[in-house]
C-alpha cells in the first residue's frame, strides 16, 4: 500500500492509489525535461496513460510564484512555503487523483529539489521534513547526477545563468559565475546526502542521451513488473537527522573558493572571504538540539 | 518560561554566508528590543475593536508602533483570492497558503521592525492558524511545526466570548457569511448559519485547547469596552518597561 512521509492530509485515502509515482530529480541543466519527454511517448506506446507534472505548474500558486520570482523579493521561509502550496495543490488535485485512476504519474522534480534547496538556505532539516511529510512517497526516484564542472557547459551554452539558480540570494557580492559555482557546489552536496537518505536511483548524467533513456526505461521496467517488490524507503520519523547542511556548506563553498584561486581569480578578496568563513567555524554556529 | 512546548520544530535560521550569524529566530524570542503584541478570538468577539484603542493609546504616548493584519501580504494577496474565488482550496492548501503569507509578513516587516524596536501590533496570530486549520481537519503537531519560524509574541490576548453572543454582534452587523468564513468547505451544514456556527464552534474548542498550551492572557470579552481596554493596557503597561530599547516617533 501507498504511504506518505508520515503526515496523511484529511480525506485523503492513499489505500487505493493504483497507479505509479515515478520522479525524475536533479539539478538544473542536468536534462530532466529532455528525459521525460522520451519516456511518456515510450509509455504511451505500451498503453499505460500518463500525467507529467513538475514543480510551479499548479493553478494555485504558479502564477503567483512565477510573479513573486520576477521581483527577487522573496524570503527564505515565504518561498519555502509558497512552493509547499504548489506541490501540495499538485498533490491533492493532480497527483492522487491521476495515481487513484491507474496513471503513471512521471514527475519533474519532486519534494527533494525542494528540500535541498532550502536546506542550502539554512532551513532547519527538521522543519522542511515536518513539512514535506504529507508527500506520498514514490515508487522510485531517479537522481540525474551530473558534477559541477560538466555542468556549466551546458548552462552556459543553452539558457545561462539564471539567478535564483546561481544562487544570488546567497551570494550577493560574488559575480554570476561563481555564483553559480559555489551555490550549485552546495546544491550538488546536498542532493548527494538526500540520496541516501531517500534511496535514489542515480543515473549517470554525463551519458549520451539515449543511453540514459535506456537505463531509466530499464528502472522503470522493475517498477512495472508485478514480481519484483516495491522499493522502500526508511522507516519515518528518522531518529539520525541529518546535521544543518551549513556546516557543509562552509566546506564546500571554500571548496569553491579554492577553484577561484587554483584560476587566479580575485586572489586578494577571495582569500580575505576564507579567512572570515574559517574563522566562523569555532563560535558563529548555532546549536540545535538533537 | 517556555510557553510553547509543543513547538519541537526550528524555524530557519537567519542566515547570511558572508556575515556573522544573527540569532535563529527560535532562540531569540525576547531579545529583540521592539515588542509584539497580538490579539485572538472568534469573529465577533471585540478583538480588532481593543487592538485599535490600544493603537490610539500607545501612539499617544509617543511610540512608534506597527500594525499588521492577518492575511494581508501582497505578494501572497492574489493566490489567496484566487483560492477562495474559484473555491479551490482544501484544508492542506488553505492552510500552507495563509502560513505563506505569515511567513511573508514576518521576513518583511514583523521581523525586521522588532529588531527595530518598534511595538508591532497584530490582528490575529498563528493562533488562528492553528485553531482554524485544525477544525478544518489539519494534524495539530504539523500545524504548529509549520509556524515553527514564527516570532513569540510579548503578550498574546485571547478574547474569550460564548459562542451565541459572538453570533449576536456578527447578525446585526451584515447580511451574510463569506464560503471559507463559515467553513462552507467542510460540508458541515448547506445553510452558511448553521455551518458558521458549527464551524466557529470547533475554533472555539481549539482556542479554549491553546490557552494552556501557549500561555495566552484571557480577557473577557463580555464585560464593557472599557473595563476590557483597562486591562490590556495595565497588561501591556508592565511590558513597555525599559524603553530605552523601543523607539518613538518623535
Amino acid at each position: 500500500m501507498r504511504e506518505t512521509y508520515g503526515k496523511r492530509l484529511p480525506e485523503m485515502r492513499v489505500s487505493d492509489l493504483k497507479g505509479k509515482l515515478i520522479v525524475i530529480e536533479g539539478t538544473d541543466g542536468v536534462g530532466r525535461t529532455t528525459q521525460i519527454n522520451l519516456l511518456k511517448p515510450w509509455l504511451e506506446e505500451m498503453g499505460h496513460a500518463v500525467l507529467d507534472t513538475g514543480i510551479t505548474r499548479s493553478v494555485l500558486a504558479g502564477e503567483g510564484i512565477r510573479r513573486a520570482k520576477e521581483r527577487n523579493s522573496l524570503g527564505r521561509v515565504t518561498q519555502t512555503l509558497f512552493y509547499a502550496t504548489d506541490f501540495v495543490d499538485r498533490l491533492e488535485k493532480e497527483i492522487v487523483p491521476a495515481l487513484r485512476a491507474g496513471f503513471i504519474v512521471l514527475t519533474d522534480r519532486y519534494i527533494y529539489s525542494l528540500i535541498a534547496r532550502a536546506s542550502v538556505r539554512g532551513a532547519d532539516p527538521r522543519w522542511i521534513r515536518s513539512l514535506y511529510s504529507v508527500a506520498l512517497r514514490p515508487d522510485v526516484v531517479f537522481y540525474l547526477r551530473l558534477g559541477l564542472e560538466q555542468l556549466i557547459p551546458r548552462v552556459v551554452f543553452s539558457r545561462g545563468f539564471d539567478y535564483w539558480e546561481s544562487g544570488r540570494d546567497l551570494f550577493p557580492t560574488l559575480d554570476i559565475y561563481e555564483s553559480f559555482c559555489a551555490y550549485q557546489s552546495v546544491l550538488l552536496a546536498e542532493f548527494d546526502r538526500l540520496s541516501s537518505e531517500y534511496r535514489f536511483e542515480i543515473v549517470d548524467a554525463t551519458l549520451e542521451e539515449n543511453q540514459i533513456c535506456a537505463e531509466l526505461r530499464a528502472g522503470i521496467m522493475r517498477v512495472l513488473e508485478p514480481e519484483q517488490p516495491a522499493r522502500r524507503d526508511p522507516a519515518w520519523p528518522r531518529t539520525d537527522w541529518p546535521q544543518r547542511t551549513r556546516d557543509n556548506f562552509e566546506s564546500a563553498f571554500r571548496g569553491a573558493f579554492s577553484a577561484a584561486l587554483a584560476h587566479g581569480a580575485r586572489t586578494e578578496r577571495t582569500s580575505s572571504l576564507r579567512a572570515e568563513s574559517s574563522s566562523r567555524n569555532g563560535n558563529g554556529r548555532a546549536a540545535y538540539p538533537k | 518560561m517556555d510557553m510553547r512546548p509543543s513547538l519541537r520544530v526550528g524555524p530557519f535560521e537567519v542566515f547570511t554566508p558572508f556575515h556573522p550569524t544573527v540569532s535563529p529566530l527560535y532562540h531569540s524570542n525576547g531579545h529583540f528590543p521592539g515588542r509584539l503584541f497580538i490579539v485572538e478570538g472568534i469573529d465577533g468577539s471585540g478583538k480588532s475593536t481593543q487592538l485599535s484603542l490600544l493603537h490610539r493609546w500607545l501612539e499617544s504616548l509617543g511610540y512608534g508602533v506597527v500594525f499588521s493584519e492577518w492575511n494581508s501580504s501582497p505578494l501572497v494577496k492574489d493566490t489567496t483570492k484566487l483560492g477562495k474565488k474559484k473555491k479551490m482550496l482544501t484544508a492542506a492548501s488553505f492552510s500552507l497558503v495563509h502560513a505563506t503569507d505569515f511567513a511573508d509578513r514576518t521576513e518583511r516587516s514583523i521581523l525586521p521592525l522588532l529588531k527595530a524596536g518598534a511595538i508591532v501590533l497584530c490582528d490575529r496570530y498563528v493562533y488562528t492558524a492553528f485553531a482554524r486549520d485544525v477544525a478544518r481537519g489539519m494534524d495539530r503537531d504539523w500545524v504548529r511545526d509549520l509556524y515553527g519560524f514564527a516570532v513569540r509574541p510579548t503578550v498574546a490576548f485571547y478574547f474569550r466570548v460564548p459562542l451565541e453572543t459572538a453570533i449576536g454582534r456578527l447578525l446585526d452587523g451584515r447580511d451574510g457569511f463569506k464560503f471559507y468564513e463559515a467553513g462552507m468547505d467542510l460540508g458541515l451544514s448547506d445553510d452558511p448559519e448553521e455551518s458558521f456556527r458549527l464551524f466557529q464552534g470547533r475554533i472555539l474548542a481549539e482556542y479554549e485547547k491553546m490557552v494552556g498550551e501557549f500561555g495566552l492572557t484571557v480577557i473577557d470579552a463580555t464585560l464593557p469596552i472599557e473595563t476590557q481596554q483597562s486591562e490590556v493596557r495595565a497588561i501591556v503597561q508592565v511590558q513597555l518597561g525599559n524603553e530605552s530599547e523601543l523607539r518613538f516617533r518623535r
